[in-house]
C-alpha cells in the first residue's frame, strides 16, 4: 500500500501541470465560494468542460481543487461583508462577522483559513484509513444490496433537502426518468427517442447537469433588473492582512473543538446529500453547547469560527469516502465529480480502490495537498475578490451563458447537446421556481443507470424479488430509506405525539435486524447495543408519559 | 396560496407527460431474452411518478376547496400574463437570445454566434446608453475571443464555425 501511496504521491507532486492546474482549481474554487449568488457545485460543473481533454487524474485533481477552494472561499465574503459566499459558511458569518467589526479581521481571516486547513487535513487522513476500509465492506454488496442503497441515497437527499416531501420524490423520479431516456444499455433496445437518432443516443450527464444547476442558476440570479445592474456586493472591505501565527496558536489551544467539528464534518459528508451546508450549522451548535461562556457566541467567539470552517472542510472527506468507496456521491459536488469521472470512463465503486490504485490514492493526495494551496492563494484570491465584487452581476451571467455554451459543446462537438442544456435549463428554472428541490433530481441523474443495472443484474441472477428483504445489507439500506423518508414528518410532528415519541426508538430496534442477520460477533455486538438503547430509550419516552 | 394553484397545474401536467411517456413506452421493443425487459424499469419510474403526482394533485386540490379564498379568487387572465411577463421579463429575454443563438449557430457559428449573443444580452439586460453599448461591445468580443481561442487552440475543440466564417 505504501509503495502505491508514493507512486501516486509522486503522479501529483512531481507533475508540474497537475500542481499548477490543482493551483488554478483552488484559486477558482476560493472565488467561487466568494462570490454570493455562486455555489461551489456551480464552480465545479463549469470547470468540467475544461477537464475533457486532461488525464483523469489531472481532471479530478483540478475539480479537487475548486472543491476545497470552493469550501474556504465562502468565509471571505461572510466575514468581511456579513453575507455568506456559500450556504456551507453561513454559520462562520455569525461570529466572523462581528469579529471584523470589533477591528480583528485579520485574526477572524486567519482562523477561517486555518481551521478549513486542520478540517480538511483531519479529514484527508480519514480518507485514505477509512475509503479502503469501506470498500472492503462493499465488496459484500449485491445487486440487491447496491440496488437498495441507490434507493436510500436518493430518499436521504428527498428528505435533507427541506421543503415538500411530494415534490422532493418528483424531482428524483424525473432524475431517474432523464437517464432511462435513449438506448438501453442492457438490451441496447431504443426508448422514448420518438425517432429522433439524436435522443436515442440519451441525455449526457454534463449538459443536463448544467441546464439544471448552473443555466437555472444564472437565469435566478438576473431576474431582478435593478439588482443585476448592480455590483455584486453592496457593501465592499478593505484588502486584510491575515494574521496566520496568532489564528493557529488560538486553533490549538481549542483542538477539542477542532476535532469535534471535523469529525461532525466527516460523517455529515459521509451521509449521502447532507453536504457542509448542514455540518456548519451542526458543528456551530455543538461548540456553542459545550463552551463554557455561551454569551461570547455570536459577539465574535473565537470557537464560533473554528467550529463551522473545520467542519465545511471535513465534510468534503466524508463525501469523498462515500464517491471513492462505494460509488455513491456525498452531495452535488462529488455527484458531479463522479461523473466526471465517467466521462473519463471510471466509475468508482468497491472494487474501484483495488483495481485504480494510483488513480484511488492520486485524488486522496489531491484532496490533502489542495488544502496547503487553499492556505496559500487565499491572500491573493481576497485582492482578486475584492475586485470581481464591483462587477454587475448581468455582466458574469451573460458571459457565463455563452461559456455554458461552448463548454456543454466541447464535450462530444455535437450542437445536440447545447439543446439539452437549453432544455434542462429550462426545466431546472420552473423547477426552482415551482417550488422543487434540485438535488434529488440531479442524483437520480447521476444514479439513474447504475440503479436500473443492479436491477437488472438482481433478476437475471434470481427471479425472487423477496430476496430485497431477506439479504441483510439490502434489507439495511431499505430500513434506512423508510426512516429517512420518515424524518420529515417525525421533525413536523408534535413531540407529545405517539410518532414523535416512539420514532427514535424504533428506528433504532428497526435497524438492528438487519444487523443481526449479518451473523458477524462485531455487527452482533453493535445490533445488540442499538436494539438495547433503542429499548432504553422506548423505556424513558413511557416512564416520562407515566404509561406504567 | 398561489403556489397551490401552481401545484395543481404542475401535477395535471406531469400526469398527461407520464400518460403520453406511459404510452409510449408499448413501443419499447422485447428482444425475447431473458432477464429483465427495457420497458421494466422506465415503466415503474413512470408508475412511481402517476402516484406522486397523484398525490400532489389531491393535496393542492383539497387545500383549494377548502380555502374558499383561493377557489373563489377571479383572475384577470390579461392582469396575469402582463404581470407574469414583467416579473420573469429578464428570464424570458435570455431563453429568447439563447434559443436564437442556438438557431442560428449553423449560420454564424460559435464566434460571430457567441459575440452577437453576449453583445445582445448585455445590452438588454444592461443600461441602453452610448458608453453602456461601448462597455458590452467590448466585453464581447474580449470573453468570446478568449473562450474561443482558448477551446480551439489550447483544448483542440473544433467549434462550429458557420456558413459565414466557412465561406471566407
Amino acid at each position: 500500500m505504501l509503495d502505491t501511496i508514493l507512486q501516486a504521491g509522486a503522479t501529483v507532486l512531481l507533475d508540474p501541470v497537475t500542481l499548477g492546474l490543482m493551483a488554478i482549481g483552488t484559486l477558482a474554487g476560493l472565488l467561487a465560494g466568494a462570490i454570493p449568488g455562486f455555489t461551489i457545485a456551480m464552480g465545479v460543473i463549469l470547470t468540467l468542460p475544461f477537464t475533457f481533454g486532461m488525464s483523469p487524474i489531472q481532471g479530478i485533481a483540478t475539480m479537487i481543487g475548486v472543491f476545497v477552494g470552493g469550501l474556504s472561499g465562502g468565509l471571505m465574503s461572510g466575514m468581511l461583508t456579513g453575507i455568506p459566499g456559500t450556504p456551507s459558511s453561513v454559520a462562520t458569518t455569525f461570529d466572523g462577522f462581528p469579529l471584523v467589526r470589533a477591528g480583528k479581521p485579520g485574526l477572524a481571516l486567519g482562523l477561517g483559513v486555518w481551521s478549513s486547513f486542520f478540517g480538511g487535513i483531519i479529514s484527508a487522513i480519514t480518507l485514505v484509513a477509512f475509503a479502503p476500509q469501506l470498500a472492503f465492506l462493499g465488496l459484500e454488496f449485491g445487486p440487491w444490496d447496491y440496488f437498495s442503497l441507490i434507493i436510500f441515497a436518493l430518499t436521504i437527499t428527498v428528505s435533507l433537502s427541506g421543503g415538500n416531501m411530494v415534490k422532493g420524490l418528483i424531482a428524483g423520479l424525473l432524475g431517474l426518468f432523464a437517464a432511462v431516456v435513449g438506448e438501453d444499455e442492457i438490451n441496447g433496445v431504443a426508448r422514448f427517442a420518438f425517432g429522433s437518432d439524436e435522443i436515442r443516443q440519451g441525455f449526457s450527464f454534463l449538459p443536463v447537469l448544467i441546464g439544471l444547476f448552473a443555466f437555472s442558476q444564472l437565469l435566478t440570479d438576473v431576474e431582478d433588473s435593478e439588482r443585476a445592474k448592480s455590483p455584486l456586493m453592496a457593501k465592499t472591505a478593505d484588502p486584510v492582512r491575515v494574521e496566520h501565527k496568532k489564528a493557529i496558536i488560538l486553533i490549538f489551544k481549542s483542538w477539542v473543538n477542532l476535532v469535534r467539528s471535523s469529525v461532525i464534518g466527516i460523517f455529515t459528508g459521509i451521509l449521502p446529500a447532507a453536504g457542509g451546508s448542514i455540518s456548519n450549522i451542526l458543528a456551530y451548535d455543538q461548540a456553542k453547547k459545550a463552551a463554557k461562556n455561551r454569551s461570547e457566541f455570536g459577539k465574535g467567539a473565537i470557537d464560533g469560527i473554528i467550529a463551522p470552517e473545520a467542519a465545511n472542510n471535513a465534510t468534503a472527506g466524508g463525501a469523498l469516502i462515500m464517491m471513492m468507496a462505494l460509488g455513491i456521491p456525498g452531495d452535488i459536488v462529488t455527484a458531479v465529480m463522479l461523473g466526471a469521472l465517467m466521462i473519463h470512463d471510471i466509475i468508482p465503486g468497491p472494487s474501484f480502490i483495488k483495481d485504480e490504485p494510483l488513480l484511488a490514492y492520486g485524488v486522496f493526495i489531491s484532496f490533502f495537498v489542495a488544502h496547503f494551496f487553499m492556505v496559500v492563494l487565499q491572500s491573493l484570491s481576497l485582492k482578486i475578490f475584492l475586485q470581481v465584487t464591483k462587477i454587475p452581476m448581468y455582466i458574469l451571467a451573460c458571459v457565463i451563458l455563452a461559456y455554458c455554451a461552448i463548454g456543454v459543446f466541447s464535450l462530444h462537438n455535437i450542437v445536440f447537446d447545447i439543446w439539452v442544456m437549453f432544455g434542462f435549463g429550462l426545466i431546472g428554472y420552473a423547477m426552482r421556481k415551482l417550488g422543487f428541490p434540485l438535488a434529488p433530481m440531479i442524483l437520480g441523474v447521476v444514479l439513474g443507470k447504475l440503479i436500473e443495472l443492479n436491477l437488472a443484474r438482481a433478476t437475471a441472477i434470481s427471479d425472487n424479488y423477496l430476496l430485497f428483504l431477506s439479504r441483510p445489507w439490502s434489507l439495511f439500506f431499505i430500513t434506512m430509506a423508510i426512516i429517512s423518508v420518515l424524518f420529515p414528518f417525525y421533525q413536523s410532528s408534535k413531540k407529545e405525539s405517539f410518532f414523535g415519541k416512539f420514532y427514535v426508538p424504533l428506528a433504532t430496534i428497526s435497524l438492528s435486524i438487519p444487523l443481526f442477520m449479518m451473523q458477524s460477533p462485531v455487527r452482533t455486538f453493535v445490533a445488540a447495543t442499538l436494539i438495547l438503547g433503542g429499548f432504553y430509550l422506548m423505556y424513558q419516552k413511557v416512564k416520562k408519559n407515566n404509561f406504567i | 396560496m398561489t403556489h397551490r394553484i401552481s401545484d395543481l397545474v404542475v401535477s395535471i401536467l406531469l400526469l398527461l407527460f407520464s400518460a403520453v411517456m406511459i404510452n409510449d413506452s408499448s413501443n419499447i421493443r422485447d428482444l425475447g431474452f431473458d432477464g429483465m425487459k427495457a420497458d421494466f424499469w422506465p415503466k415503474i419510474v413512470l408508475w412511481l411518478l402517476v402516484i406522486m403526482s397523484s398525490i400532489l394533485f389531491g393535496k393542492s386540490f383539497i387545500f383549494i376547496k377548502n380555502n374558499p379564498a383561493i377557489s373563489n379568487l377571479k383572475i384577470d387572465n390579461k392582469i396575469l400574463i402582463i404581470s407574469t411577463l414583467i416579473k420573469f421579463k429578464n428570464a424570458f429575454i435570455c431563453f429568447a437570445m439563447f434559443m436564437f443563438f442556438l438557431l442560428t449557430l449553423d449560420y454564424l457559428g460559435m464566434l460571430i454566434g457567441g459575440v452577437l449573443f453576449v453583445f445582445g444580452l448585455l445590452t438588454f439586460l444592461g443600461n441602453f446608453n452610448f458608453k453602456s453599448i461601448v462597455k458590452h461591445f467590448l466585453i464581447s468580443i474580449i470573453s468570446i475571443g478568449c473562450m474561443w481561442a482558448i477551446f480551439t487552440y489550447g483544448l483542440k475543440v473544433m467549434l462550429p464555425e458557420g456558413e459565414i466564417l466557412n465561406v471566407w
